[in-house]
């Protein structure tokens, strides 16, 4: 009996690996396959660009005495917010899909499967998500060529790559709480604006948290938000290999606590659908 | 007029009450958006103690700003909620029972959903306003004006986007995106515009008649002002009416984007 398990133990694994990595592929099919929407994000990311680089080419420009403009990179923070707007907006909408089937009562037959819904939802988002950020990152790359800016060091792009694919698992980890709230509420956009505008906020979305006042600068370095954004967009404008190291570190910790919250939701939510018979 | 007006309050108000009618819901949705709105002057007022201004433009010059995009975006939702996704009931034939009805086809559209959301905005523009703004009590009846004109504009274009419905299947996102990105230029300060982006920020995403102009005529009263946001006012609504009927000439024909 024992031999039968540890014998089926890696097989059962390397099912489970290819089941997410199906999700993963479906999850990344369906958005290429939604081209138009994918162009239409690719379209947003500019014009976005286009206002929130006139912001800050406006505030460097003026170099205001007395004010944070002086701790401002020459540059401005095009570069950094390019970074910010590729992670958020490569985001997918997981908290919808949650919220459709825990309202819908497609969860249901999901349930009777041998694969665990949570992981293989998680894993599809996944998938959407890395198109997205290969689609955003030629749409930044071209954006960066054709402003004639002053690309970052080519070491902040190894950087980069791996803190932004870990950023953006960091985002889904979020809203995919959001979405779990759905056990217990009939919609979930409040949480995930509170969670989205926790993000932009705590997060750096428009400007590097350090440029806040310290308190904040501290809360919003050890939050999953700056883990989800700052730690990796501040490597366009200060790259540097313990900067790259302390973001990853952060990345692993929030990963770890976030899925294990999603767990726990999870689980707290299935007992009481499996009690109540409903949501 | 009158009694088109009480037609439509009576529209309206019956979408209000749909949208109260599940109250934990319409709390949680209404709470989101002022933790949202919240969050988002609190980004601004760290910006403006970090920086102070930004092309001549205040925090009191951006909280009007803000607080003028909340209202009109919060009045819109609560009274004419039906704007958010018009082109959707155009590519869904919703026109077809709206057509034997006797009274005016957009307000049907318009007041046939209240945004619970909306209140959020509403609210939080009123105390944005009243708060941060810096507006004299003597300005309240261009504050006013400068409401209504920008309510209009945004509307308009909204009504504007949701008509290319009429003519292409696929307009339902795209206009709620022009929609959005019409927003989106409308929550930065007009100071940073220049050149062509300015250009689009006055004309095809007409932030600029939503609320800068607005602004610009609340901080320097004077005839110029004021009738350059009438005149947008005007010429919008009449863009959106003439597009609208074109397109309903074209749907009426039994040509169909869907």
């Amino acid at each position: 009996m024992t031999s039968t398990l540890l014998l089926s133990a890696p097989v059962e694994a390397r099912r489970a690996a290819s089941a997410l990595l199906s999700a993963f592929r479906l999850g990344a099919g369906q958005t290429l396959a939604g081209w138009p929407v994918l162009v239409g994000r690719c379209i947003f990311y500019v014009i976005l660009l286009i206002v929130l680089s006139a912001l800050w080419d406006k505030v460097v420009t003026e170099r205001l005495p007395g004010t944070l403009a002086g701790e401002l990179p020459p540059g401005g923070l095009a570069l950094y917010i390019g970074v910010t707007e590729w992670i958020t907006l490569a985001l997918p909408a997981v908290h919808l899909k949650l919220e459709d089937d825990i309202r819908s009562g497609g969860l249901e037959p999901h349930l009777l499967r041998p694969k665990s819904y949570l992981a293989q939802t998680f894993s599809q988002s996944f998938g959407a998500a890395v198109v997205r950020l290969g689609a955003l990152g030629l749409t930044a790359l071209t954006l960066l060529v054709v402003s004639g800016r002053e690309p970052p060091p080519l070491e902040a792009f190894a950087y980069i790559v791996p803190l932004g694919v870990l950023g953006v698992i960091v985002g889904i980890l979020l809203y995919a709480l959001a979405g779990l709230m759905a056990f217990w509420a009939r919609r979930t956009l409040p949480f995930q604006l509170v969670i989205q505008k926790l993000m932009f906020l705590l997060g750096g979305l428009y400007a590097p948290v350090t440029l806040y006042p310290p308190v904040l600068e501290a809360v919003a370095k050890a939050s999953p938000f700056a883990a989800h954004l700052y730690w990796p967009s501040v490597q366009a404008i200060a790259t540097s290999r313990d900067g790259f190291l302390m973001g990853l570190a952060w990345q692993g910790l929030w990963i770890t606590l976030l899925s294990l919250a999603c767990l726990g939701l999870w689980r707290a939510g299935l007992a009481k659908v499996l009690r109540e018979g409903g949501v | 007029m009158i009694a088109f007006l009480r037609l439509y309050a009576l529209q309206a108000g019956a979408a209000v009450r749909m949208s109260f009618a599940d109250r934990a819901n319409f709390a949680l949705q209404v709470a989101g958006m002022a933790v949202n709105n919240v969050v988002f002057l609190t980004l601004w007022v760290l910006f403006f103690a970090g920086f102070k201004s930004v092309g001549g433009w205040g925090f009191a010059d951006m909280a009007l700003l803000l607080g003028l995009t909340m209202t009109i975006v919060g009045v819109c939702g609560v009274a004419f909620g039906g704007y958010r996704d018009m082109a959707a009931s155009i590519l869904r034939g919703e026109l077809d029972a709206l057509l034997t009805q006797p009274k005016g086809l957009i307000s049907r559209l318009l007041a046939r959903e209240s945004l619970a959301t909306a209140w959020g905005d509403l609210a939080g523009g009123i105390l944005v306003l009243s708060l941060f703004a810096q507006v004299e009590l003597s300005r309240l009846p261009l504050l006013i004006l400068a409401l209504c004109a920008g309510l209009t504009v945004y509307l308009s274009a909204a009504i504007s986007f949701a008509c290319l419905a009429f003519w292409a299947s696929g307009a339902r996102s795209f206009a709620r995106d022009l929609t959005d990105f019409t927003l989106l230029f409308s929550s930065y300060p007009g100071s940073i515009y220049q050149g062509a982006v300015k250009v689009i920020a006055y004309s095809i995403l007409p932030a600029g008649f939503v609320v800068m102009a607005p602004v610009e005529m609340l901080r320097e009263p004077g005839l110029r002002s004021v009738a350059i946001v009438l005149a947008a006012a005007g010429a919008y609504a009449a863009l959106a009416a003439g597009l609208f009927h074109l397109g309903l000439k074209r749907y009426r024909s039994g040509a169909s984007a869907a």
